[in-house]
């Protein structure tokens, strides 16, 4: 077991986002997290990344306790994020903003040549290479999804939170961001992935979990999971 | 690289003149304004780090050149030999940041403005109640009073300022401190330490500052504890970094020479204190119609020379 949350909730005024959910992640695994709009999946990225902190329950990362450690350690320690509306480093350069994720992230260096030539590696494998001198408030919303899971592949992760990668896209960027996300998870890393885009979810987890006001409310196979009445109900609400 | 080769050796040469210049002339007003320059640079970047590159908008930091301007001369002129004045008052101005600097940095935004501006604001009316009686230098100093050690001074502190933030621009320390100014929470989830990083940018700038505070306090004959503490420190920094450039190595630089240019031809052709209402409304053509600086306008221009040689880099 690489992550396990154990009866976590976080409400905002009387609006309870995340409901006593347990959740396991599997090393190794590409877990599908969908859900209607509303339900908690962005919050939940926000408690794992440490962002948010939960008003009761626990979060572990192989085995250790990180429910109360801040945002930087919680990178330090192997996980990384993506944001679904993206905030790149604007006014630094594409190869810089990723050179931040080397630098500080699990295999932090104070060099900054061995921070470029990692940086310029991942540009190269997530296809921004010849965008690295540009300034980040240049580039348009799809290299800044790139950009984003660039960053995130610099800390070095173990396990990767992708928060709406696809959105935006046209089918064929669809695809090869399916492809992207395959060949991340076979370089060892393990990810979650939430996605609005049904055959990209369907085509890509090993695992889906669905969740609804903040509680799951299926988990399994991707095909499964869909199929389920509950889920079919939560997106398009219940047969009159 | 041929490129770091070229700004080095105008660099290098710029101090070789500049370290020359008081064997051209003894003009004491050549002096003074040069002096003035160099001492407005050093402070200028010293706000330049906590304000351009970690993007914290520190507005009081007249506090840090404050206290680094008394410490450094009421030690001096108690007699401790003057580096060691110097030193201890740049070190009272950054112990002073580190404490303020924890609980302020939890404010964000603008509420960490206005909470710097009232603390020096607070230090301000602190000082001018305990020290109301300005300190002059002792008739035997005066004796041997001499602008040119006040100007190397000087340009060793700008010299300083500027290897300095030469460093903070290409180091893991400026990278984390522009993440951060960029975005905390990206920032954050990356790995930086947000505490951590203002803490380090603060320390760096107010001890640079405390040193322009302490060279000040060596240069001038007289000086009012008040006026040490004024706001005017913080404001000019602010005008000429974002006049210059803010978060560039060279912005501060041609601010500083520009500013002390303006300045002082404004004060020849203007009744005096009306050169800050100029300034005032120079700042806000800046900020609006040029959000770069000068040294973004004076980038275009050679380009637009340049070009048709080569293409132009998109998005820079």
């Amino acid at each position: 077991m690489m992550l396990e949350m154990e009866s976590l909730s976080k409400s905002f005024g009387g609006l309870m986002a995340i409901n006593h959910l347990d959740l396991d992640v599997y090393e190794g695994e590409i877990l599908g997290l969908i859900g209607p709009n509303g339900s908690g999946k962005t919050t939940l990225f926000n408690l794992i990344s440490g962002l948010f902190k939960p008003d009761s329950g626990k979060i572990k990362l192989n085995g250790i306790d990180i429910t109360h450690l801040s945002s930087h350690k919680i990178c330090q320690m192997g996980i990384a994020r993506t944001f679904q509306l993206t905030k790149p480093f604007a006014q630094m350069t594409t190869l810089e903003n990723v050179m931040v994720g080397k630098a500080f992230g699990r295999t932090p260096t104070w060099s900054m040549r061995e921070a470029k030539e990692e940086a310029e590696k991942i540009l190269e494998f997530i296809g921004l290479s010849e965008k690295g001198m540009w300034r980040a408030s240049a580039l348009g919303v799809v290299d800044r999804k790139k950009l984003e899971t660039a960053r995130a592949l610099a800390t070095k992760p173990k396990l990767l939170l992708l928060d709406e990668m696809m959105a935006g896209l046209t089918p064929t960027e669809v695809e090869e961001a399916m492809v992207l996300v395959k060949k991340i998870r076979d370089s060892g890393i393990t990810l979650i992935v939430v996605e609005h885009v049904m055959e990209a979810i369907l085509g890509i987890s090993d695992r889906v979990v669905a969740i609804n006001a903040g509680e799951k409310i299926a988990e399994g196979a991707p095909q499964d999971v869909v199929r389920e009445k509950k889920v079919i109900e939560a997106y398009l609400g219940e047969e009159a | 690289m041929p490129k770091n080769w070229k700004s080095f050796s105008i660099f290098g040469g710029t101090i070789a003149l500049l370290a020359l210049l008081p064997l051209f002339t003894n003009r004491s007003d050549v002096l003074t304004w040069s002096c003035l320059t160099l001492q407005y640079i050093l402070l200028s970047q010293s706000w330049n780090i906590i304000g351009g590159y970690a993007g914290q908008v520190n507005l009081g930091h007249a506090a840090f050149f404050g206290l680094g301007a008394l410490t450094t001369r009421y030690l001096w002129l108690a007699g401790l030999p003057f580096p060691v004045s110097l030193l201890s008052g740049a070190f009272i101005a950054t112990v002073f940041a580190l404490l303020i600097g924890i609980p302020a940095f939890r404010l964000r935004g603008i509420y960490f403005v206005i909470g710097t501006l009232v603390l020096a604001e607070i230090l301000k009316v602190v000082i001018d109640t305990r020290f109301p009686v300005a300190s002059a230098l002792s008739t035997e100093t005066l004796l041997t009073y001499s602008l040119i050690p006040r100007y190397y001074l000087s340009l060793m502190g700008a010299v300083l300022s500027v290897i300095a933030v030469y460093f903070i621009s290409r180091s893991r320390l400026g990278l984390g401190m522009m993440a951060t100014r960029e975005d905390e929470d990206a920032a954050k989830t990356s790995g930086v330490s947000i505490l951590q990083n203002k803490l380090i940018a603060f320390a760096i700038s107010t001890f640079l500052a405390g040193l322009a505070g302490g060279i000040f306090a060596f240069y001038m004959v007289a000086i009012q504890p008040g006026y040490v503490f004024s706001p005017i420190w913080t404001f000019d920094s602010v005008v000429i970094v974002f006049v210059g450039g803010i978060g560039t190595l060279i912005g501060p630089i041609i601010g500083s020479v520009f500013f002390v240019l303006l300045k002082q031809w404004l004060s020849l052709h203007l009744p005096g204190g009306s050169h800050l209402a100029v300034f005032g409304v120079l700042f806000i053509l800046v900020v609006l119609y040029m959000p770069d600086g000068f040294i973004e306008a004076i980038r275009r221009f050679g380009k637009m020379m340049t070009l048709g040689r080569k293409p132009a880099v998109q998005g820079r």
